[in-house]
């Protein structure tokens, strides 16, 4: 489904991804992991056209979107959550689902305007739908809470249900299960293996290394933006160079705090 | 429900359209009527291109190029009325499509001074373009909107009244576009732009698409609202239309308070009223709109549509205050 | 005809170091408040002002007259920036409605006080030095001598003075500076006060060189603002540069072609700018 070949981008002099091969098939759950800084917001934004690639290829159901903007992506069917959790505070949750259902249905100006009876029907289908993905992430009873006021765990839900409004053939969760506590993470993964069994793909950066093991079928770890190991969570777990990178980043990270736009994290 | 938001609609319009009536006797009340209606219009167009996050300084130079061309295209070209009309708007538009698309990609506080350099070269445009526009002298002799007539009934626009309802007729169908596209669901489409654009982004949303359409949308309006000064004015001048203009009309929807429709509306009635009632000389008007504008910044900040508001809670919190004391 | 072309560069570099002043306090303000004071251009206008009423009127040497301009005006600048903008900091929108506030404000009050006859501040140093068939009036050369003048001392006390490191830091990071011990408020208003007694020096010179009117400040803050767009937004440098450029260009296209459409090209220029290059020359915003 998802395909990358020779993917690379370039900071200035620094090196984000280098040379990555990667690919997601129908139906996966792949776990992405690697320390901080490893490049793994990076590759979900250079895969759903945030950022530009220097060179390399990306290729979504065989075909190529390098240049493609990321609302076009999405229209195709990749969607990304964020790692900063993002919603739209001021909106209740309900509000903020309408605003995510964007595209199924399309929604044209001019029936919009005139208030026509197809309208008000596809208003009817969107309402429909939402409550169908809340009733699903365990939002429905919160459905009229400022999203802003929801506690984190809720918030990184929403952010899910949001993709979900998109109706994605692939998911991109970046770190869903940051600042969850253990009941709350519980319910994520659950929910994540119930969103493969609906027929979505899944990409998931984590960190959170006993979920990853025990929900992806295949891992793919980075350092400094290069491959460093792929394959079962069980044999990664065991390989040497991960290991190495993970303790390296430790130290390096006890020496230095370095600030990072959000966008580029991890 | 819904019967009942009709029928509240229904009788704000005929509110709305018995005003001039008892007003007809008074020109100056009429005139005053008629600015109003303009400034509404002006003012809730520039909500709309503010509700994607976007503050635009031109809206009077887009007005300018609308009251220009309707103005130009009945002169000097013959155009009648209800074609040069909706050109006016539809003009307006043309040029706010051009330069949409490169401006709507900047940013903030960029996107404002673009806006402002834009307007100024409009302005300065409309003065050196003197053989179409009258230059710095103006341009004078533009004709009325033309007359009525049917089963016996002949309505003269150039008299004050009949323009009044004509005014009236066009704001509250402006407003009406305005409301549905607030309220249905493109409406929370550019909202949820305005607050976070890379989340509209990964749900799909073309938020350059968006942008570009808002602006277009609210120019055309402004556009119209030119139309509608110059064939109430019969005169023309570059300086109608500049900087400090465009800077009042966002001071009306600051002051009146964006986030609610009504906000703009408030905000235009006010301040076009005010300075009307107090009949001070003209240089002191702008100390009004200061006042009000500090007013608002300082003290309440959604503006002074959420006065009622503060009022209640204010004598809520002072009944409290005396009933725990009692 | 070479003459007139000389000619149009003199003036253009005169005209050049008064918005460059302008585009200085401009950039200072925007560097470390983080908003774009619009009514730069009105403190510009009121310096002005201050320079005719204190010098025509009252009889004080020019140059006495442009610092007490100054002082009054950066008096003016902290006082507005501890009881306005210090509530609202760190808002982009309410800041830079009050800033449009305040225009509106100062150029409604010098309307009623000053009337809008033009007035004339009387030559400083009479005559010119002719060079080549260039006349080099010597007031114009002591605006480029001014100019220069303070343009190395605001370099020097940024670069060299612990006050100017702490306003760099704060202009990069506020609140890592912060953390650092920098009084960020005490920055800010000093940072107010320079930049808009640069702003008030700008337009005693203006006022001399040219006139005066109660609408000088729009000139100004429009030309500010393309000049930091040139140049680029928080650099001192660009400011310089793009001051230059645009008096010499603004001289030198009105040889040929009337003001109006000089204008026009002008302002087309800074838009094509902003879609292209938003930094401008030297800008690290």
């Amino acid at each position: 489904m998802l395909e990358t070949k020779g993917l690379t981008k370039h900071f200035g002099g620094l090196s984000a991804i280098n040379n990555l091969d990667l690919n997601v098939n129908a139906g996966e759950i792949v776990g992405l992991i690697g320390p901080n800084g490893a490049g793994k917001t990076t590759l979900f934004n250079l895969v759903t056209g945030f950022l530009h690639p220097t060179s390399g290829r990306i290729l979504f159901d065989g075909k190529d979107i390098v240049g493609q903007k990321p609302h076009a992506i999405a229209r195709l069917g990749m969607v990304r959550t964020f790692q900063l959790v993002r919603i739209l505070h001021d909106f209740t949750v309900l509000r903020n689902m309408f605003a995510a259902s964007h595209l199924y249905p399309q929604i044209g100006f001019w029936e919009a305007i005139l208030n026509t009876s197809r309208y008000r029907q596809k208003e009817e289908q969107i309402n429909s739908n939402i409550i169908k993905i809340l009733h699903f992430v365990g939002l429905s009873d919160l459905r009229d809470t400022v999203a802003g006021n929801l506690p984190h765990g809720h918030q990184k839900m929403l952010g899910i249900a949001l993709a979900l409004a998109a109706h994605p053939k692939l998911l991109l969760l970046d770190e869903p299960l940051g600042g969850m506590n253990p009941v709350e993470v519980d319910t994520a993964l659950k929910l994540v293996a119930e969103i493969r069994k609906q027929g979505t793909a899944i990409l998931l950066i984590e960190h959170n290394m006993r979920a990853v093991m025990s929900i992806c079928d295949r891992v793919v770890v980075l350092n400094f933006g290069t491959e460093i190991a792929r394959g079962l969570p069980e044999e990664v777990k065991q390989n040497k160079e991960v290991i190495e990178a993970y303790l390296g980043a430790g130290k390096r990270a006890a020496k230095s705090e370095r600030h990072k736009s959000p966008l580029r994290q991890s | 429900m819904r019967l009942g938001r009709i029928l509240n609609f229904v009788l704000l319009v005929i509110f709305v359209f018995l005003i001039p009536i008892f007003f007809r006797s008074s020109n100056y009340y009429l005139i005053v009527l008629i600015l109003c209606g303009i400034n509404i219009i002006l003012t809730s167009s520039l909500r709309l291109i503010a509700s994607v996050g976007q503050m635009s300084m031109g809206t009077m130079a887009f007005a300018g190029i609308g009251a220009y061309t309707s103005a130009i295209l009945m002169m000097k070209l013959g155009f009648p009325i209800w074609a040069a009309f909706p050109l006016a708007g539809f003009i307006a538009m043309v040029v706010a499509a051009v330069i949409a698309f490169p401006f709507v990609r900047v940013t903030g506080i960029y996107f404002a001074m673009l806006t402002l350099f834009f307007g100024e070269v409009v302005r300065l445009v409309i003065s050196e373009w003197s053989s179409m526009t009258g230059g710095t002298t103006g341009l004078f002799g533009i004709p009325s909107i033309g007359t009525l007539s049917f089963f016996g009934i002949h309505i003269d626009f150039a008299h004050l009244l009949p323009y009044c309802y004509f005014v009236l007729i066009v704001m509250v169908l402006t407003l009406l576009i305005l409301y549905r596209i607030d309220r249905s669901h493109l409406g929370t489409t550019l909202a949820a732009i305005e607050r976070d654009e890379n989340v509209s982004a990964s749900v799909g949303i073309n938020v350059i698409k968006f942008k570009v359409i808002t602006f277009c949308i609210g120019c055309f309006f402004a556009g119209i609202a030119g139309s509608l000064y110059a064939h109430y004015l019969r005169v023309l001048n570059a300086e109608t239309f500049g900087l400090f203009p465009s800077i009042y009309v966002l001071i009306y929807m600051v002051a009146g308070g964006r986030k609610k429709f009504s906000g703009p509306i408030v905000g235009a009635l006010v301040l076009t009223v005010i300075p009307e009632m107090f009949r001070i000389l003209k240089q002191y008007q702008p100390l009004i709109f200061v006042a009000v504008l500090f007013l608002v910044l300082f003290f309440m900040r959604g503006g002074l549509v959420d006065l009622p508001e503060k009022i209640r809670s204010r004598v809520r919190t002072v009944n409290e205050g005396r009933a725990s004391n009692a | 005809m070479w003459g007139g072309l000389w000619q149009g560069i003199f003036n253009g570099l005169a005209s050049g170091w008064i918005y460059v002043l302008v585009a200085l306090g401009l950039t200072l303000i925007f560097s470390i408040m983080r908003i774009l004071l619009f009514a730069h251009g009105e403190i510009y206008m009121l310096g002005a002002y201050v320079v005719y009423y204190v010098c025509v009127k009252g009889g004080i040497h020019f140059f006495w007259a442009l610092m007490i301009s100054a002082l009054t005006l950066g008096l003016l600048g902290i006082i507005l920036e501890k009881y306005m903008f210090r509530r609202i900091r760190g808002e982009m929108e309410p800041a830079v409605l009050a800033a449009i506030g305040l225009t509106l404000l100062f150029q409604t009050l010098a309307v009623i006080a000053f009337g809008t006859y033009l007035k004339y501040i009387p030559s400083i140093f009479p005559g010119v030095l002719k060079l080549g068939g260039v006349r080099l009036s010597w007031d114009r050369l002591l605006v480029v001598l001014i100019g220069l003048v303070l343009t190395l001392a605001l370099l020097l006390v940024i670069h060299k003075t612990k006050v100017g490191k702490a306003m760099l830091a704060i202009s990069h990071d506020p609140e890592a500076a912060a953390l650092q011990g920098i009084n960020v408020n005490r920055i800010s208003s000093l940072s107010m006060g320079i930049g808009c007694a640069l702003a008030a020096i700008a337009g005693g010179l203006m006022g001399s060189l040219l006139q005066l009117a109660p609408y000088m400040g729009t000139f100004a803050i429009t030309k500010g603002i393309a000049v930091i767009i040139l140049g680029g937004i928080g650099s001192i440098l660009g400011a310089v540069l793009g001051g230059l450029i645009l008096g010499l260009v603004d001289s030198l296209v009105a040889l040929f072609t009337s003001g109006t459409i000089a204008a026009i090209v002008g302002f087309c220029v800074i838009i094509l700018i902003l879609l292209i290059r938003p930094k401008g020359l030297f800008g690290h915003d």
